[in-house]
């Protein structure tokens, strides 16, 4: 049972009355008259259980796209139905209003729908419906809360995407279609043709020049079919907030990018989110299906407060990979968690794959680091100078085990591992 | 790029009520609040409890409410026991209010009645029965006066006429005496072999009878039973049916209270406040009903960044480590403008001196100084070499 407005003003009402027959019983004879009214109302409505309601959600909503959850509300009782229906689903979800007034003869359905605009990545879920029916004064009512389950799984917004169509034209440069200047110099052998003035003479085949008469250069093209895996942390260094947002975003940017551009590369990309388990997995899509899958398993990706499993991820990697592959590990430059994790098992990884590490930086630190305004800003600075030589000095390490590091801003994090995955294509590296 | 899949999920099966029927509904709400409702009515029983039979009681000195030692509970019961109405005040409008001829009117103490109560009193009709009077008596009546002397607590004797001092026989009481200064006036038990007239009872017999005693203890719980106190007091309290048992108080002055604030608001307006009330709780049902309970947020894990570095700063602050501080701020200019000037990372100290030196033209011993010196020793010591190290780290910048 539930009030509206209208009782107020009919409570009000009483003082006319009181004014009339100044005593208290007045009063009391006032409150009977309202809570009468209120019951009736409320008996002769709608009862909110006698509802049929339907939920229809869109399967998937890009992070910063809109959605539509759509209820379809049909009215299965005897009486006419006016209510009014709140449609609640998780804060970050972004419901628009989500409060639809209703109005139903029996038998008759409607649709309302609530516009959704997502803040958050991951699963969405739709809370319950209320449905909170009147009576024919308007006065009081009835309400009724109902599981009507529903989820939006909200994908990664892929920002980087825009970083795109400049790296497929490099790679096109690379692969020799596109018209350059420069000509293609991949590293695999791709066939023979006869030379012509302006090609390098040190790419002439002799042998096949000697039988045949002409002279016949070799052309070479970029590596195809070789295997990407992206590992992705989701330990506790990636929960760190760098500008709003957690690093492990900036992580999936970046490995959203990867992918698309190895996918048109011609490589086969696989991918997985680790800490201490697996929390997410992609493998055997190539094509147009790998982009959809990629974004499916990192919407639900969250990083968790435990330290990395990198003995676990070796043996993962070992597992996969049984040919040489590109080893992209998505994770951060914290000295104490590389130095007591990666650095001891990264070796076995380095001898048999080109492992890149691709760590986001902290632009705050790099803020501190230049702060000079009192004395304790001094003391700030010296030690984000301490944390950059301790990154530095890290970094050299891994260098040393032949290992690629991109350290980047988050912003810049995914165009330059792009950068660096067609520079170790291009010195045929992969 | 990410194809959006923006098909519409399978319609599923509607949903049609909670699951819930109306007794069941009723039958967890009943469970849900008889808990809360079993303590409401624990606390309202208990309270009830306490509040109704605790007899009223107090520490005011010879208050009929007072059972201690230096109260007048056991005088108070006896007279009520006797068929005396007694009125218990404390301010002395409500005094003269109740005591009207053919009452008697006992005032325990005139310490604290300003002169405007004092006259009041003494213009009252009742008979007044006054306990230990300092300056009251002679506004009272003309016939007799209060002595300056004060005896010690002894046994006395009636030696007068008057039948109620007769009939106690003897009093054991102290305090200062009254003389009597014309016939009208009778006193009684004199302090025994005294040279002075002065007695601790004063009887003034006229329009209305004043009676006067010397000492509160004849009327106190602990003493009322010596000898013939018990007696006085109950014939110099007892004579009317109505008694106003007047214990002045400090905070009374006596002035007009006026009518209470009941008095001055037309008859309509408590029902009317009622009114209100029931209109602000039905308002407060209105809106105390949510449509629906609040959706929570699953918050994520969140680290803010920057964190561990803000600590080590403090620490350095803390621990005052100007060495530690002004090395870091060192090695990190210098193997950053080493990387400008195509140094190895392992390049000795020398090296980077002679380069940076020829690149910013300035003394090498200065720019020794400066990256391997002393390090500072106060804050101002550490904010300069901050500063000179920007500088310096911007003259390579420009070459």
């Amino acid at each position: 049972m539930t009030i509206t407005w209208r009782a107020v003003p009919l409570a009000a009402l009483g003082t006319v009355a009181v004014l009339l027959v100044p005593v208290p019983g007045t009063v009391l004879v006032w409150a009977l008259v309202v809570a009468a009214v209120c019951a009736v109302d409320a008996l002769l409505a709608a009862s909110p259980r006698q509802v049929a309601v339907t939920r229809s959600t869109p399967g998937s909503v890009r992070l910063t796209q809109t959605a539509r959850s759509t209820l379809t509300l049909a009215n299965v009782g005897p009486r006419r139905l006016r209510a009014l229906v709140r449609d609640a689903w998780l804060p970050s979800a972004g419901a628009g209003p989500n409060r639809h007034p209703v109005d139903l003869p029996p038998g008759e359905s409607t649709r309302v729908s609530t516009v959704l605009a997502p803040t958050r990545r991951g699963d969405r879920r739709a809370d319950r419906v209320t449905i909170r029916t009147l009576g024919p004064l308007g006065i009081a009512g009835r309400q009724a809360s109902l599981d009507v389950p529903g989820v939006l799984r909200v994908l990664p917004e892929f920002a980087s995407r825009r970083h795109l169509p400049s790296r497929l034209a490099r790679l096109r440069e690379l692969d020799g279609r596109a018209a350059v200047q420069v000509r293609g110099a991949g590293t695999e052998f791709d066939s023979l043709r006869e030379y012509v003035i302006g090609d390098d003479v040190r790419s002439i085949d002799w042998r096949a020049t000697a039988r045949r008469a002409d002279v016949v250069v070799r052309t070479w093209r970029p590596e195809r079919d070789r295997r990407v895996l992206i590992v992705l942390d989701t330990s506790r260094t990636a929960a760190v907030r760098v500008q709003d947002a957690p690093r492990v975003d900036a992580s999936i940017e970046a490995a959203l990018l990867l992918s698309a551009l190895a996918s048109r590369a011609g490589d086969r990309v696989e991918l997985m989110a680790y800490d201490r388990t697996l929390r997410g997995r992609v493998a055997g899509f190539s094509g147009p299906r790998l982009m959809p899958a990629v974004a499916d398993a990192l919407a639900g990706v969250e990083p968790a407060l435990v330290e990395m499993d990198w003995p676990g991820v070796v043996s993962m990697v070992r597992e996969r990979l049984s040919q040489r592959a590109l080893v992209v590990l998505l994770s951060s430059l914290e000295p104490a968690a590389v130095e007591q994790g990666l650095l001891g098992v990264v070796g076995q990884l380095a001898e048999r794959h080109q492992v890149v590490l691709a760590a986001v930086r902290d632009p705050e630190v790099e803020a501190l680091r230049t702060g000079r305004g009192d004395v304790s800003e001094v003391f700030d600075a010296a030690a984000a100078e301490r944390a950059e030589l301790e990154r530095g000095a890290v970094a050299v390490r891994l260098r040393q085990r032949g290992i690629e590091v991109v350290d980047a801003l988050p912003d810049d994090l995914a165009p330059r591992l792009a950068d660096t995955y067609l520079a170790l294509k291009a010195a045929g590296r992969l | 790029m990410v194809a959006v899949t923006d098909t519409i999920a399978p319609a599923t099966a509607p949903v049609v009520g909670d699951g819930t029927t109306g007794r069941s509904r009723a039958r967890s709400r009943w469970r849900r609040a008889r808990w809360p409702l079993a303590i409401v009515c624990l606390v309202l029983l208990v309270g009830l409890l306490a509040a109704l039979p605790a007899p009223r009681t107090s520490t005011v000195a010879l208050a009929p409410d007072n059972p201690s030692a230096n109260g007048s509970r056991a005088l108070a019961e006896v007279l009520r026991e006797q068929g005396v109405d007694i009125t218990y005040v404390r301010a002395s409008a409500a005094a003269l209010e109740a005591a009207g001829p053919g009452t008697t009117l006992l005032v325990t103490s005139d310490a604290t009645l300003t002169d405007d109560q004092a006259a009041q009193i003494a213009a009252s009709e009742a008979d007044l029965v006054l306990i230990d009077p300092v300056w009251i008596l002679s506004l009272v009546t003309s016939s007799a006066d209060t002595t300056a002397e004060f005896a010690p607590p002894q046994v006395r004797t009636a030696e007068c006429a008057d039948p109620d001092a007769l009939a106690a026989g003897t009093v054991d009481v102290s305090g200062r005496g009254f003389v009597a200064l014309d016939d009208a006036a009778t006193t009684c038990f004199p302090v025994p072999g005294g040279e002075s007239a002065a007695g601790a009872y004063l009887v003034v017999e006229g329009e209305r009878r004043v009676t006067a005693l010397a000492d509160g203890s004849l009327l106190a719980n602990d003493t009322i039973t010596a000898e013939g106190n018990a007696a006085l007091a109950l014939r110099t309290l007892g004579r009317h049916d109505h008694l106003v048992w007047y214990v002045p108080s400090l905070a009374d002055t006596g002035e007009a209270a006026g009518p209470p604030l009941r008095d001055m608001l037309p008859p309509w307006a408590g029902p009317l406040g009622l009114q209100l009330l029931l209109v602000a709780a039905v308002a407060a049902v209105w809106r105390a009903r949510r449509l629906g309970r609040v959706v929570v947020e699953p918050l994520p894990v969140t680290v803010r960044s920057g964190e561990a570095t803000r600590g080590r700063g403090r620490l350095y602050r803390r621990s005052r480590s100007y060495g530690h501080a002004a090395a870091a701020l060192r090695a990190g200019v210098a193997t950053r403008t080493a990387a400008q000037l195509g140094l190895p990372r392992s390049a000795p100290a020398p090296v980077v001196i002679d380069a940076l030196a020829r690149a910013t033209g300035r003394a090498a011993e200065d720019v020794a100084g400066l990256l391997y010196g002393p390090p500072p020793t106060d804050d101002t010591g550490l904010a300069l070499l901050a500063r000179t190290l920007d500088e310096l780290e911007s003259e390579v910048h420009r070459t």
